[in-house]
């Protein structure tokens, strides 16, 4: 695909859904766990674990698969960690994930470092070796279709991927018996224990699912989009999955538009940023004299904004956040 | 006891119970605290780094004499205020994570009127007036996301996260704007005169008058939680909303007031910490406020607690300083990872020590319309 040839529309939308593919694989998972009644908000930290670990095993080894496999190993080990506090220790869910971002924090900071060490030691260039990074790959002859073409079919693999499993899974949430229980434990884990379902076991594999699509999602930001690691170079991310799942009022559609939303406004921002300098429209001139941290801004004030307008009136899953079995109030 | 139209987020009743509850409390902080050292201190022994040595430079970098001492009470300060922010709020039921865009705000209000926009020939009211409008700027940006809640029932969990994000770029745009120093391209504040820093108790320490003041701070929030209606009330508010506004409390009400204390220490520690010790303010202006709630969660929500954890913390902090530019350069992020083993290590502990105790009594929750069967 030559850049020349494309539109500013055209490199617009595909910016946008290569900007919201890591907020759809990490919401789908958080959607999957939230509907069973676990709201995990430690993921932003879960994709910051993808991130280093894919960067780092990728680097050492050479294999993108390699540290893609291990990226999403390694986010699921972390939700492990939060699901033992929180559904076998039945432990705050907000207090445990905070813990966990501060421990990815610690944890990517310490293993980044060690790891620039170790590379300078062996001589290695700065950059991934070749055959580490993955490529955009183009789908066939879908790729050379006008605009559809360079937007849908000509991004990286784990974009194809993350729509597969958005599709697998709306219709497992809402077709099947599977989904059904699902729901069912969110909003009322008596009633699934009286049917004979172990509640906390699939809370348990829901919260592991959650965090290997966060860690594939890590993976997606470093060794795909950016070809680079930077301490927390998530910068929030996770948390506007958060936002995005209350946004899309817990719907796999709403989910969708919501990350394409987000995108778009991110990947405006970072147009804008450059454009207010070499376009030839005047209009963008007179954006110079804003800040550009005024542009960084914009997508958290929009992820606010879009939670205010829309967040009234829909309670979500009604036992979000709460441990089973209940405590009794003893102190 | 639920009400409608509120997010499930909104209504635990007791969320804290537990962390609130004095089961073993001491003992337990300080082994957790000694198992979360030992368990990175071994992790560490794997990859190469010898444990006895990083021990012995940490001691020595954050209690062996006066500079390292001082250095680490400087460091607990603001430690200590985001974690009474974070610990007021809690106890009442409000899950505010915004210390930290409270705590930068605070700062940059504080750095702006003693720099810029409030130059007196006198120092004392400066101080005194930055230090206030550090304080009132942090309850403020933590009443929006209280009005958020209530108004827009957005929970104030994701607001205050969101809202860190945007007080960043605030923070950074103003520091590159109006509040630029000059003669660099980068966000920083110009620093501030010394006549306008707060005073040093002990001469050429960082030992300033800020901390003291935190400390006591400390003790008036436990009195205030033990000793008065006010405090009572909001423990009865943090463990079970429905049954607070059947006594008569005004839930909402207290909750805001909560919201407001609660950005006001953190505006007030941002305040102490750029006219204490930083003296001028960057882009990057430390983790303090994710940090105040390992903090608060370590000292169990008991400001006294809070207070002996802000030590450890900052005698952690201080002391890896030293480790991190020895011969040894350990990386400073290790320190989040010991901080973040603590309170996991806090949350399974308790968890299962009160599981236990709890099996022993655990009851059937009563039929609604049976009456005074609370007790086993």
């Amino acid at each position: 695909m030559n850049p020349a040839h494309e539109n500013v529309l055209t490199f617009l939308a595909r910016q946008t859904v290569s900007a919201a593919t890591p907020l759809i694989l990490a919401g789908i998972g958080e959607l999957v766990s939230e509907l069973t009644g676990v709201i995990d908000i430690g993921i932003e930290g879960l994709m910051l674990t993808g991130c280093i670990a894919a960067y780092t095993i990728a680097g050492a080894t050479g294999h993108g698969s390699l540290g893609l496999a291990t990226a999403i190993l390694a986010g699921m080990a972390v939700a492990a960690l939060f699901a033992a506090t929180t559904i076998s220790g039945r432990a705050d869910q907000i207090v445990s994930g905070t813990a966990l971002n501060l421990l990815a924090l610690g944890l990517s900071g310490t293993i980044w470092s060690l790891y620039q060490n170790w590379r300078e030691n062996h001589d290695l260039s700065t950059a991934l070796p070749h055959g580490a990074g993955y490529s955009r790959q183009a789908v066939g002859a879908l790729a050379r279709l006008p605009f559809f073409g360079p937007v849908f079919f000509d991004q990286y693999g784990l974009f194809y991927a993350a729509v597969l499993l958005a599709a697998l899974v709306w219709v497992i949430i809402r077709f099947t018996r599977l989904g059904l229980i699902l729901r069912a434990l969110g909003d009322s884990p008596q009633t699934c224990q009286a049917c004979g379902i172990a509640v906390r076991t699939w809370r348990w594999l829901a919260v592991l699912f959650a965090g290997g699509c966060a860690g594939a999602a890590g993976a997606y930001l470093s060794i795909m989009r950016t070809h680079a690691f930077a301490t927390d170079m998530t910068g929030g991310q996770g948390f506007v999955v958060l936002a995005l799942v209350i946004f899309g009022r817990w719907s796999m559609g709403g989910l969708i538009l919501g990350c394409l939303f987000f995108g778009a406004i991110n990947s405006l921002q970072q147009t804008l940023q450059t454009a207010r300098y070499t376009s030839h429209y005047a209009v963008l001139h007179a954006l110079q004299s804003v800040p550009f941290e005024v542009f960084q801004m914009l997508p958290y004030v929009a992820a606010l904004a879009a939670l205010a307008v829309l967040s009234r009136n829909h309670p979500g899953p009604r036992q979000l956040g709460r441990p089973w079995p209940e405590y009794t109030y003893l102190s | 006891m639920t009400t409608f139209h509120s997010s499930p987020l909104q209504r635990h009743a007791g969320r804290f119970s537990r962390l609130i509850s004095t089961v073993a409390l001491i003992p337990l902080a300080i082994g957790t605290c000694g198992l979360a050292l030992g368990l990175v201190l071994s992790g560490l022994a794997l990859v190469g780094y010898p444990p006895l040595a990083i021990m012995s430079r940490w001691v020595d970098g954050s209690i062996g004499g006066i500079y390292p001492l001082t250095n680490s009470l400087a460091d607990a300060c603001p430690l200590l205020l985001t974690g009474l922010a974070a610990g007021i709020a809690f106890r009442g039921g409000v899950l505010n994570i915004g210390a930290q865009g409270q705590f930068l705000l605070g700062a940059l209000v504080a750095v702006g009127l003693s720099t810029r926009w409030l130059i007196f020939h006198s120092a004392p009211p400066v101080i005194i007036l930055a230090i206030l409008a550090g304080t009132f700027a942090g309850g403020l940006w933590a009443l929006l996301a209280s009005i958020l809640e209530r108004y827009r029932s957005v929970p104030i969990v994701l607001s205050t996260i969101l809202l860190n994000f945007v007080a960043l770029y605030v923070v950074r745009a103003i520091l590159q704007g109006p509040l630029q120093a000059g003669g660099t391209p980068a966000p920083q504040s110009p620093q501030i005169a010394p006549a306008y820093w707060l005073p040093e108790l002990i001469p050429f320490t960082s030992f300033h008058l800020g901390i003291p003041i935190a400390f006591v701070l400390a003790v008036l929030f436990y009195a205030l939680n033990q000793r008065t209606t006010f405090g009572f009330e909001s423990l009865v508010v943090g463990l079970n909303p429905g049954a607070a506004r059947l006594a008569g409390i005004g839930v909402s009400r207290k909750q805001f007031l909560l919201m407001f204390m609660s950005g006001c220490c953190a505006g007030f520690g941002g305040a102490l910490q750029v006219l204490g010790v930083t003296h001028f303010m960057t882009g990057s202006f430390g983790n303090y406020g994710y940090a105040g709630i390992a903090v608060a969660l370590l000292g169990r929500l008991n400001p006294l607690g809070i207070a002996g954890a802000a030590l450890f913390f900052g005698m952690l902090d201080t002391g890896a300083l030293r480790v991190e530019e020895s011969s040894l350069a350990l990386p400073h992020a290790v320190v989040n990872v010991v901080k973040a083993v603590v309170i996991l290590l806090m949350l399974l502990l308790s968890a299962y020590l009160l599981g236990r105790k709890l099996r022993t009594r655990q009851v059937d929750p009563p039929p609604a319309n049976d009456q005074g069967s609370d007790k086993p």
